[in-house]
């Protein structure tokens, strides 16, 4: 995009009006800009805005001048992607006291991830401790390329593909071993320890012994006037044993009526 | 002047926080050590300073479909550079701890391919890759705990500048507890939301949640925090047969805020709402004034990057209004780490010791069946230890973040304006002890009537399933829910065909029964026939499997091999091929499928016909949404 030889829509982002302001006569001074040539469109305090107010592919230039340590949040990064032309230009100024270059790649990288290609960054010669991130938006459109060219072959094992020649074959890394299905683990033996559950191929009889357990009903009389030989049924279920009958039940006082479960999460359908 | 000890180097990446939990735990137990660490999400590390690290750990996890998580791509697709020699990081030390699925058929790959790119660009393994696995009884932290184990005796053996004070310091864990990761100020205001406080002001609305949202702890680093709308529900229908087994609705919105146009297959992610009495209930169990207006930052530490956008928000938020919009208290379990920390703020010792004992690797197995199998939520666990009084610093950084939820739309803006469809299983379970649960957000959505003009805070973002053009050939395959975006693509389509021709669509659709959960069925059969787009007479079809209404099990798969003829000829033609639904097997099973249809009707062996689909897949022209 040649920006010298004809009137391009121009963009200026900034959080903070009046340094703009001064800073766009500076930086264009410094990138030998005709500032006369630019008619920009000015948004201010752009952090509280969602959206931009503007058609998508309408932009050449967009410039986000950041007046404090706040850079652009991602909502706006792929605002601003939106309303740039496919081949357009973003340019992020900014300033840093330190730790200038983590800064640009920072941002370089939130640009590349927000789809823009072409990242670099450049520091202002005329400006102190100023820099700038370029990116560019892709100039062919994002999502139609998955209609292929070619007419197919009418035998389709013929399949044509992008070779990416200078990246690895990232499956090449596995083995044998890793493309076999993978085993479930293995439930823990047999062994009462601490923990509370049968195995799943139990063949000792806790199994059974904790599914009767399990269908042991509550009478009534344990609701109403519960008793706790153990004196750990009423704290509940992080304190009861795995036999406890109140396992599930909230907790409750001995010889008080006990509340059936009061969940937040009952459905009022 | 005393020489800094050695940093040891965490890389995360984290999809559901998980990776993230690890890493901080790998973090404190250097700490106790008295070992230096830096811990970075991968996508805040340079990828090109690797082979300037003395020792780095990485976390990673594993999505569903063997992909790594989002923050990961940039820095993997770097690392596979071929440019890179396998020089490149010679004399950098690095162990891995993966985090992954079992149930899947890609278990842990990225952990796996991670660990053998990284040794073959030069680097020196410090221990062997460690996998957790969900599956297992205890989760992931059954592995890790062996792991780390072995990583401080490995470490000290070959490193021992990284432990200044020796290898048998250890600070015991009852006594470090730290600082919180955030610190909340009060604030004094009179009144100040009260002239705002117009439910009808979406801008406002928009504001608050952004607000609160930006602050949580749950926050992705490349979430919006912001929703891009609201919308009022104007209809909640029953798809499936009254029943006990399964509630799948149908439900339709209508945009009240400005409308944001979305594609077919696009994702809608819905902020859900908590019970007002829940929400009460958290506020006076953990003794906090809901009146009072706070905000919340990240505490300044060398570990924790500032996020820059943070510091912008001055704006005090009412202490309800964070809970309420940022904070899970009547729904997602809490982790391991939450119970270490309550130990350290119970007063009563049985309580004391019963939490020390969850929070070590002897009571891990306990803890699990106690707390994740049971879903406990952190109201039912501040309940069972009522001596618990735990500082608000430490519940904003230990609650569950309040977690969107995902929907697949089901719905094409060309054939419904300024709506949005979501077709939502109403999910229900009992767990081990007999509780009854139910999910949070498909209840909610369940439990909406269209007169009381409920606002819904919605994000919409690109899913797995491109939106195709009319001209591409499509083979749909999409059981249950899954169906969801296929209603979208297909109503499409029959509108863009009364303007032009449209290519072929094929549809599999698969569930238990033809009279309980026969999802749209009168759609489907609709278009497919009088020459719509499903129509066999337009090249299409539309063939669905009942599992249960026969005595043997029928499911997408054996549909598809009836079909195989077909598959093949519009693959022929250049088909794309789309699954979608919610099952781990499901993808798997179809894909195993497909691979005999191709073997079968091409006469090429099954390797080849393995081959192909993957090339189909890197040529973008297969695509799986599967969700758990």
């Amino acid at each position: 995009m040649d920006l010298k030889s004809e009137r391009s829509t121009v963009l200026v982002i900034t959080d903070d009006a009046s340094y703009a302001v001064t800073s766009l006569n500076i930086i264009w001074d410094s990138e030998n800009e005709d500032s006369k040539r630019f008619d920009p469109l000015i948004i201010m305090q752009a952090s509280s805005l969602a959206r931009l107010p503007l058609d998508s592919s309408y932009v050449n230039l967009v410039i986000y001048i950041a007046r404090s340590a706040e850079f652009p949040v991602d909502e706006l990064y792929a605002e601003i992607f939106r309303v740039l032309v496919p081949g357009g230009m973003l340019v992020v100024y900014g300033s840093s006291k330190s730790g200038t270059n983590e800064v640009m790649s920072a941002i370089e990288r939130r640009l590349l991830l927000a789809g823009f290609s072409d990242g670099n960054h450049f520091l202002l010669n005329s400006v102190a401790q100023c820099f700038g991130v370029k990116a560019k938006k892709p100039s062919w459109k994002i999502g139609s390329s998955f209609a292929i060219k070619k007419k197919t072959v009418k035998n389709p094992l013929k399949i044509e593909m992008d070779d990416d020649t200078d990246l690895i074959d990232e499956d090449s890394l596995l083995t044998e071993e890793d493309l076999k299905k993978p085993q479930l683990p293995l439930v823990g033996d047999c062994e009462v320890g601490t923990t509370r559950k049968a195995c799943k191929n139990c063949t000792c009889g806790r199994a059974e012994q904790e599914e009767k357990v399990q269908k042991l009903e509550l009478t009534m009389d344990q609701l109403n006037n519960p008793q706790s030989a153990c004196g750990n049924c009423g704290l509940g279920d992080a304190f009861r044993c795995s036999t406890c009958p109140y396992k599930g039940l909230p907790p409750f006082k001995l010889g008080e009526k006990v509340s059936l479960s009061g969940n937040f999460l009952t459905a009022d359908i | 002047m005393e020489m800094k000890s050695k940093q040891l180097l965490i890389l995360y990446a984290t999809q559901t926080g998980n990776a993230l939990d690890v890493a901080e735990r790998v973090a404190r137990e250097a700490d106790r050590r008295a070992c230096r660490v830096l811990i970075r999400s991968i996508d805040e590390y340079d990828a090109s300073s690797l082979p300037a690290v003395d020792t780095v750990i990485f976390v990673v996890s594993t999505t569903g479909q063997g992909d790594t998580p989002d923050s990961m791509k940039g820095f993997w697709r770097f690392l596979l550079q071929r440019n890179l020699g396998n020089h490149w990081l010679e004399g950098v030390h690095y162990a891995v701890f993966g985090l992954g699925d079992s149930g899947y058929q890609k278990y842990n790959f990225v952990a796996k391919k991670l660990d053998k790119r990284l040794s073959d660009l030069g680097a020196t393994a410090v221990i062997e890759r460690g996998l957790g696995d969900d599956q297992h009884p205890s989760g992931y932290e059954a592995a890790l705990d062996p792991w780390m184990s072995s990583l401080w005796s490995g470490l000290n053996e070959i490193k021992p500048d990284f432990f200044p004070e020796g290898p048998d310091f250890l600070v015991p864990i009852e006594e470090l507890i730290g600082q919180p990761k955030f610190q909340v100020t009060y604030h004094n205001i009179d009144n100040m939301d009260s002239q705002l406080s117009t439910t009808t002001d979406f801008k406002y609305l928009q504001m608050q949640i952004g607000r609160a949202r930006s602050m949580s702890s749950g926050k992705v680093p490349h979430e919006k925090s912001k929703p891009d709308a609201f919308l009022k529900m104007v209809k909640n229908l029953p798809l499936t047969k009254a029943s006990h087994e399964k509630d799948v609705r149908h439900f339709e919105f209508e945009f009240v805020s400005q409308v944001i146009q979305y594609e077919v297959g696009d994702i809608l992610e819905v902020l859900p709402s908590q019970n007002s009495a829940a929400v009460d209930s958290f506020i006076q169990r953990c003794n906090l004034d809901p009146e009072s207006f706070i905000t919340v930052h990240p505490r300044e530490m060398e570990n924790h990057l500032l996020d820059n956008s943070l510091t912008a928000l001055d704006v005090p938020i009412k202490l309800r209004t964070f809970v309420e919009l940022t904070m899970d208290v009547a729904s997602a379990s809490p982790r391991r780490y939450f119970f270490e920390v309550m130990s350290f703020f119970a007063t009563a010792e049985h309580e004391k010791e019963r939490l020390q004992y969850f929070a070590s690797p002897e009571g891990r197995d306990d803890l699990y069946q106690y707390n994740q199998k049971e879903r406990r939520t952190v109201l039912e666990v501040l309940e069972d230890f009522p001596s618990v009084q735990m500082p608000f610093e430490w519940l904003v950084q230990l609650v569950p973040p309040l977690k969107n939820r995902a929907f697949s739309i089901s719905s094409s803006p060309l054939a419904h304006p300024n709506q949005v469809h979501l077709t939502v299983d109403v999910v229900s379970w009992t767990t081990p002890f007999k509780r009854k649960r139910w999910g949070l957000c498909s209840t909610w959505l369940a439990s909406l009537v269209p007169e009381e003009r409920i606002y819904i805070p919605v994000w919409f973002h690109k899913g797995l399933l491109p939106p195709p053009p009319p001209s591409l050939p499509l083979v749909l395959i999409g059981p249950g829910t899954g169906c969801a975006p296929f209603r979208g693509f297909v109503e499409e389509r029959a509108v863009q065909s009364q303007s032009s021709t449209v290519a072929p669509t094929l549809f599999f659709f698969g569930c238990r029964n033809k009279h309980n959960d026969f999802l749209y069925n009168d759609l489907w059969l609709s278009h497919s026939q009088n020459d719509g787009v499903l129509s066999e007479a337009k090249g299409g079809g539309f063939y669905t499997a009942f599992s249960r209404d026969q005595p043997q099990k029928v499911y997408v798969q054996h549909k598809m091999q009836e079909q195989s003829q077909r598959i093949w000829n519009l693959l022929g033609e250049g088909a794309a091929i789309y699954v979608a639904g919610s099952s781990t097997k499901m993808p798997s099973d179809v894909m195993v499928a497909l691979e005999e249809i191709i073997s079968k009707e091409s006469g090429a062996p099954r390797e080849s016909a393995t081959r192909w689909l993957r090339s189909l897949e890197k040529a973008g022209k297969y695509h799986v949404e599967a969700w758990s």
